[in-house]
C-alpha cells in the first residue's frame, strides 16, 4: 500500500480536485440525523459523524429506481440506465466492508448491470471513525477497511494519514502532487498510537464465534416470539442495513396505457409480503418467523463472511428498540 | 381529492365511460358497472342498501377514502358506548330514530374487491390504480408501514431522533410519507395495516417516549377506531381506567 | 456493453389453448434470432415471464426443447402478472428472462429407475423431466409416473396422460393416476378402464400399486407444499436414501437470479436462495436446511 499525508489546509483544494472525479457525496447533518449529500466544499460535511441512517450502500442499489421503460404499442424494453461519475466522501470502515458484501452478491454472481456500472464509476473515500455505543464492527472485524476504497483519510493532528487503496487512488493522489507530502516517521506513530486508541474505545462486544450454529440450534427458541411481541414489522432494521440486499419490483402504466416503467425499491424480510406467494400461502406468516429469517440471514456466511458488519443502525433506527446485539446474546444464552 | 386531480383527470376520463359520479356530474344511471368506487362509510340502513345494490351491480368494487375502508373519524366512539347511549347523550332520546349504524367501512357488510385508504386519498396512488385497472388487472395492494417509504426518501425517523408520537410503524403506506416528510408525525390517517398491526407496542412505545394513556388512546382511535386490535386495546384502557383515562 | 440480465427479452404467444378452467398451455417464441440460437434449459428450469405494466412471475419449462427459441409452459391463473398472461392472444408480446434455477441432474439419475410423483400443477415441470427421459429411454431403467389430481377437470395434458395411462407400457412409462373426489364419473370410468393404473385417493396410496427398488430408484417430486411431507413419509418407508429423493419447490420469486432475497429459506448454518440453489433441491438438503418443506 502507498502511503501519502495530506495537510488540513489542503482538504478543500482535494474536494475541489475530486470534483473533477464527479459529483462529491459527503456525510451532511441534518436535523438530528446524517446523510450522505453533495457537496461543494469541505465545511459542508460533518466529518466527525457517528453514522448515516441511510448507508453509502443508496448510490449503488437505489432506495428505489427506475429499471427500464416499455411501450407495449412499439413491443420494446427500453434500458434507461444512466452512466454517472461519483465520489463518495467519508465512508466507514464498517460501510466499506459493506460495500464489499455486497459487490459479492451484485457483481461477483451474474452482475446486477446498475449495481456494478455505479461501483465502477465511483471512486471510494474512506475516512477513519470513533465508536459510539452502539457499535459492534470490532467484534465482526470490520472496523478497518483493507482494502475496498481508492483512498481512506485517517486523521492526524495537522493533516490526514492517506491510504491508497487502488490504482484510481494512485491517479488522484498524483494529480495533486502540490497538495500533498510523504509521510513521515512521526506521522506514522501518530497513526499507530490512533489505532491503538481506537481498538480500546469500543464498548459493545458480541461473541460472534460459532454463531451459525448458535442461531441453527435456536431455531425454535422462545426469543423470537418474545421480540415479535415488540416487533412493529415496519422493515427499518433491513432498510437501514449497509448488507441488505432485498429489493421488490412493481410495473407502472402511464396514462396512455401502452408505456410504462418498472421500478425496483429496496424491500425488507419483516414485511409480509416478503414470504407471500399467490393463493394466499405466506412462508413466513408471523413475525416470529420473519424475525428469525432475519437474524438467520445476517448470521449466515458467505464466503466466510457473516452479512452484518455491526454498523449498529438497525438497533439505532428499531422503532421499537430492539436490540440487535442483545437478540443475539440471548440466542446464545448469554442473557 | 379526486376532483384535484385536475389535467390527469381529464385525460383519466377520456378512457372511462362514467356511469354515476355524484359529486363530478349529474349522470346517474343504475345498470351494470364494470368498476364502482365507493366513498364515505355506511351509517345508515338506507346507505347499507345503497352500497347492497351496488356491489349487485358491479363487477369490482373499490372502497376509497378511510371512511369507507375503516369508518373513519365518524367511528372515533365505537365501543365506547352503545348506540343507545350514544343517542341518549345527543338527542336525549332511546330510540334509534334516524336508523343509525355504528359508522363501519364497506367490507363489514361487503366484499370489497380493493380499498384504498387515506383520509384524503393520495392521488398517485389513486391514478395507479385506475391506470391498472383500465390496463386490465387489479393494483397491487401496499401492506407495509409508512416507516418504509420513510426510509426509502431518507426521512429523518420523527419517533426515533424527536421522539414524536408518530403512528407511522402501524399505518398502512401509499401517502409517500407526506406527513413525516414534512416533519409532522404520522397520525394514521391511512388506518392501520390489517391483520398485521402491533397496536399494543405502539401503546408501550409512545408511552415510554412520555405521553400519556388517554392521548395515546385517542390518537390510535382517531382513525382506527374499528380495527380489531386497536378497538380491544382502546377496550382494555378503558376498563382500567374508566371514564377518564389519562394521567 | 455488459449484459443487462434484468431487460426482458422479447417474445411472441405462438399458442394459446385452454386447459382447464384455471390452466392455460402456452407456447412462447423469442424474437431475437441469435437469443434463440443460444435459449436452452433444463428440466427443473424456468423462466421469468413479463407483462409489461403488470409484473413479472416464475414459470416452469413443461417441455424439452424441440424447436429453436420455443419453449413451452403451463400457467394457471392466480393473480396479477399469471391472469395477465391468460389473457394475452396468439402473436401477442412478452418480455421473458432466463431460464434460471439448476434444474434436475438428468445425468446423474442415469441408470437408475425414475419414478415420478405430481400432484395438480406440479406434473407441468415433471412432463419436461418426462419428455427427457423418453427421448433418452436408452439411459433409464424403469420410469414410473404418479399423477394425482382432485377432478377429472383440473387434470392437465388430458391427451397425452390418457395415452399414457393406456399404451404407456409400449411408450416406455407405467403410468398411474389417483383421483381425490370418489364422485367423479369421468374419474370413475377411467378407473373402470384403468383399474391397475388408476385408483382413488390421495397420490401416496398409489404407492401400494408398485414395487420399488431403493437401491437403484431416484424419486422426483413436485406439487403442493403439503404433498411433500408425505410423499416423502412413504419413500423413507420404502428405502429410498434422501439423497436420491429430488422435488422442486416454489418460493415468491422477485428476480430468479440470487438478488431480490425473497426466495431465501434455511438457518445460519445453511441458507440457500431457491432461484439459485434451487428450486430442485434433495431430501438430503431439506433435512439441512430449516423451512424447506
Ligand atoms: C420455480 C417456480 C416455478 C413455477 N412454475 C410455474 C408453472 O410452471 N406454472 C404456474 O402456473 N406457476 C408456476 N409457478 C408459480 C407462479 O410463479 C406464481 O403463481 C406466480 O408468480 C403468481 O404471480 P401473480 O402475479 O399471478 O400472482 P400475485 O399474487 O399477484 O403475485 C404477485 C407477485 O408475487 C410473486 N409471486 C407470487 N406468488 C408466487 C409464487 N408462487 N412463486 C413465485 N413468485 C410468486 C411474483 O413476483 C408475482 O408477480 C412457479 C413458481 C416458481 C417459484
Ligand atoms: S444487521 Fe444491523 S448492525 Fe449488522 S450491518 Fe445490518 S444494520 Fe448494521
Ligand atoms: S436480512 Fe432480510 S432483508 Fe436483509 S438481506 Fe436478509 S432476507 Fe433480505
Ligand atoms: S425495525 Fe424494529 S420494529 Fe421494525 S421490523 Fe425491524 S425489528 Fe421490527
Ligand atoms: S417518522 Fe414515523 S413513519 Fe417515519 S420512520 Fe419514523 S416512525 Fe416510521
Ligand atoms: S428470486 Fe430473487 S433471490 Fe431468489
Amino acid at each position: 500500500m502507498k502511503y501519502v499525508k495530506l495537510p488540513k489546509e489542503n482538504l478543500d483544494a482535494f474536494v475541489e480536485n475530486l470534483k473533477t472525479h464527479g459529483k462529491v457525496y459527503g456525510p451532511v447533518k441534518i436535523g438530528e440525523y446524517y446523510s450522505f449529500q453533495e457537496i461543494n466544499n469541505s465545511k459542508e460535511m460533518s466529518l466527525e459523524y457517528s453514522r448515516t441512517m441511510i448507508p453509502p450502500k443508496k448510490f449503488f442499489l437505489k432506495l428505489k429506481e427506475r429499471l427500464f421503460t416499455f411501450n407495449e404499442e412499439k413491443g420494446e424494453y427500453k434500458e434507461t440506465l444512466e452512466e454517472e461519475k461519483i465520489v463518495v466522501f467519508g465512508i466507514h470502515p464498517c460501510d466499506i466492508n459493506a460495500l464489499k458484501l455486497m459487490d459479492k452478491i451484485y457483481i461477483d454472481e451474474t452482475p446486477d448491470k446498475y449495481y456494478k456500472m455505479r461501483r465502477e464509476n465511483a471512486v471510494i473515500v474512506g475516512y477513519g471513525c470513533h465508536p459510539d455505543e452502539y457499535c459492534f464492527c470490532h467484534s465482526l472485524g470490520t472496523n478497518y477497511a483493507a482494502d475496498g476504497f481508492d483512498l481512506f483519510l485517517h486523521e492526524l493532528k495537522d493533516g490526514f494519514f492517506v491510504r491508497v487503496g487502488s490504482d484510481k487512488g494512485n491517479a488522484i493522489v498524483s494529480e495533486i502532487s502540490e497538495l500533498i507530502k510523504d509521510v513521515e516517521g512521526s506521522d506514522i506513530e501518530e497513526f499507530r498510537a490512533a489505532e491503538r486508541k481506537r481498538e480500546k474505545e469500543y464498548t459493545l462486544e458480541l461473541n460472534i464465534r460459532g454463531i451459525t450454529d448458535m442461531l441453527a440450534l435456536a431455531y425454535e427458541s422462545e426469543v423470537w416470539k418474545e421480540y415479535a411481541d415488540k416487533c412493529f414489522g415496519c422493515g427499518s432494521c433491513n432498510l437501514v442495513c449497509p448488507t441488505c440486499r432485498c429489493y421488490d419490483v412493481v410495473d407502472n402504466v402511464n396514462l396512455n396505457l401502452k408505456s410504462g416503467e418498472r421500478l425496483r425499491r429496496l424491500d425488507s424480510c419483516m414485511l409480509r409480503k416478503h414470504g407471500l406467494v399467490a393463493g394466499g400461502l405466506n412462508f413466513r406468516p408471523t413475525r416470529i418467523e420473519r424475525l428469525r429469517n432475519r437474524f438467520n440471514c445476517k448470521g449466515s456466511l458467505r464466503e466466510d463472511t457473516l452479512n452484518c458488519v455491526g454498523c449498529g443502525r438497525c438497533t439505532v433506527y428499531c422503532p421499537s428498540q430492539i436490540d440487535y446485539v442483545e437478540v443475539l446474546k440471548k440466542v446464545r444464552g448469554e442473557l | 381529492m379526486i376532483l384535484n386531480l385536475e389535467d390527469e383527470l381529464l385525460d383519466l376520463l377520456s378512457n372511462l365511460d362514467v356511469k354515476s359520479f355524484i359529486m363530478a356530474s349529474s349522470a346517474h344511471e343504475e345498470t351494470d358497472l364494470d368498476v364502482a368506487f365507493v366513498e364515505g362509510s355506511v351509517s345508515t340502513e338506507e346507505g347499507l342498501e345503497r352500497l347492497k345494490d351496488i356491489r349487485k351491480r358491479s363487477k369490482i368494487l373499490i372502497a376509497i377514502g378511510d371512511c369507507a375502508v375503516w369508518g373513519c373519524v365518524q367511528a372515533m366512539r365505537n365501543q365506547e358506548m352503545s348506540m343507545k347511549e350514544r343517542m341518549r347523550k345527543v338527542y336525549d332520546k332511546e330510540e334509534n330514530f334516524y336508523d343509525v349504524l355504528e359508522p363501519k367501512g364497506l367490507s363489514a357488510y361487503v366484499d370489497v374487491d380493493l380499498e384504498i385508504p387515506g383520509c384524503p386519498i393520495d392521488k398517485i396512488e389513486f391514478l395507479n390504480a385506475v391506470l391498472s385497472l383500465l390496463h386490465g388487472d387489479l393494483p397491487e395492494v401496499k401492506d407495509y408501514p409508512v416507516c418504509v417509504e420513510c426510509k426509502l426518501n431518507e426521512y429523518q425517523c420523527l419517533l426515533v431522533e424527536k421522539g414524536m408520537p408518530c403512528l407511522g410503524p402501524i399505518i398502512v403506506a401509499g401517502c409517500n410519507a407526506l406527513c413525516p416528510g414534512l416533519g409532522v408525525d404520522c397520525i394514521g390517517c391511512r388506518g392501520p395495516i390489517r391483520d398485521e398491526t402491533n397496536a399494543a407496542e405502539e401503546l408501550n412505545v409512545l408511552k415510554e417516549k412520555g405521553y400519556d394513556e388517554k392521548y395515546i388512546k385517542n390518537r390510535l382511535k382517531f382513525f382506527g377506531a374499528n380495527f380489531g386490535e386497536i378497538a380491544k386495546l382502546s377496550k382494555m384502557l378503558e376498563k382500567k381506567q374508566p371514564g377518564k383515562g389519562g394521567k | 456493453m455488459m449484459e443487462n440480465v434484468l431487460l426482458p427479452k422479447l417474445a411472441k404467444i405462438v399458442k394459446s389453448e385452454k386447459m382447464t378452467a384455471i390452466e392455460r398451455f402456452l407456447q412462447v417464441e423469442v424474437l431475437d434470432k441469435k437469443f434463440a440460437e443460444v435459449f436452452d434449459y433444463q428440466p427443473g428450469q424456468f423462466i421469468e415471464v413479463s407483462i409489461m405494466g403488470v409484473g413479472e412471475a416464475p414459470i416452469s419449462t413443461c417441455s424439452i426443447r424441440t424447436k429453436k427459441g420455443v419453449i413451452d409452459l403451463c400457467v394457471r391463473n392466480v393473480g396479477r402478472v399469471t391472469n395477465a398472461i391468460h389473457h394475452l392472444n396468439i402473436g401477442s408480446l412478452i418480455g421473458i428472462r432466463g431460464p434460471y434455477g439448476n434444474g434436475f441432474p438428468m445425468e446423474e439419475m442415469e441408470g437408475s429407475n425414475l419414478l415420478l410423483v405430481a400432484g395438480g400443477l406440479g406434473v407441468a415441470p415433471l412432463r419436461s423431466v418426462l419428455q427427457y427421459a423418453l427421448k433418452n429411454r436408452a439411459k433409464y431403467k424403469d420410469i414410473t409416473v404418479f399423477y394425482g389430481i382432485r377432478t377429472y377437470d383440473t387434470m392437465l395434458f388430458r391427451d397425452e396422460f390418457y395415452n399414457l395411462l393406456a399404451e404407456g407400457d409400449k411408450l416406455g412409462c407405467k403410468f398411474y393416476l389417483s383421483y381425490e373426489d370418489s364422485k367423479d364419473k369421468q374419474c370413475i370410468s377411467l378407473e373402470a378402464e384403468h383399474s391397475e393404473r388408476c385408483m382413488c385417493g390421495v397420490v401416496t396410496k398409489l404407492f401400494e400399486r408398485i414395487k420399488l427398488s431403493p437401491e437403484d430408484t431416484y424419486a422426483i417430486i413436485c406439487g403442493p407444499p403439503i404433498m411433500y411431507r408425505f410423499v416423502v413419509q412413504e419413500l423413507t418407508k420404502k428405502q429410498v436414501p434422501p439423497e436420491k429423493i429430488y422435488m422442486t419447490l416454489e418460493r415468491r420469486m422477485k428476480c430468479g437470479i440470487g438478488k431480490c432475497g425473497h426466495c431465501i429459506i434455511g438457518d445460519g448454518t445453511s441458507i440457500k436462495y431457491v432461484c439459485k440453489d434451487g428450486p430442485v433441491f434433495t431430501y438430503w438438503d431439506a433435512l439441512h436446511t430449516k423451512g424447506m418443506i
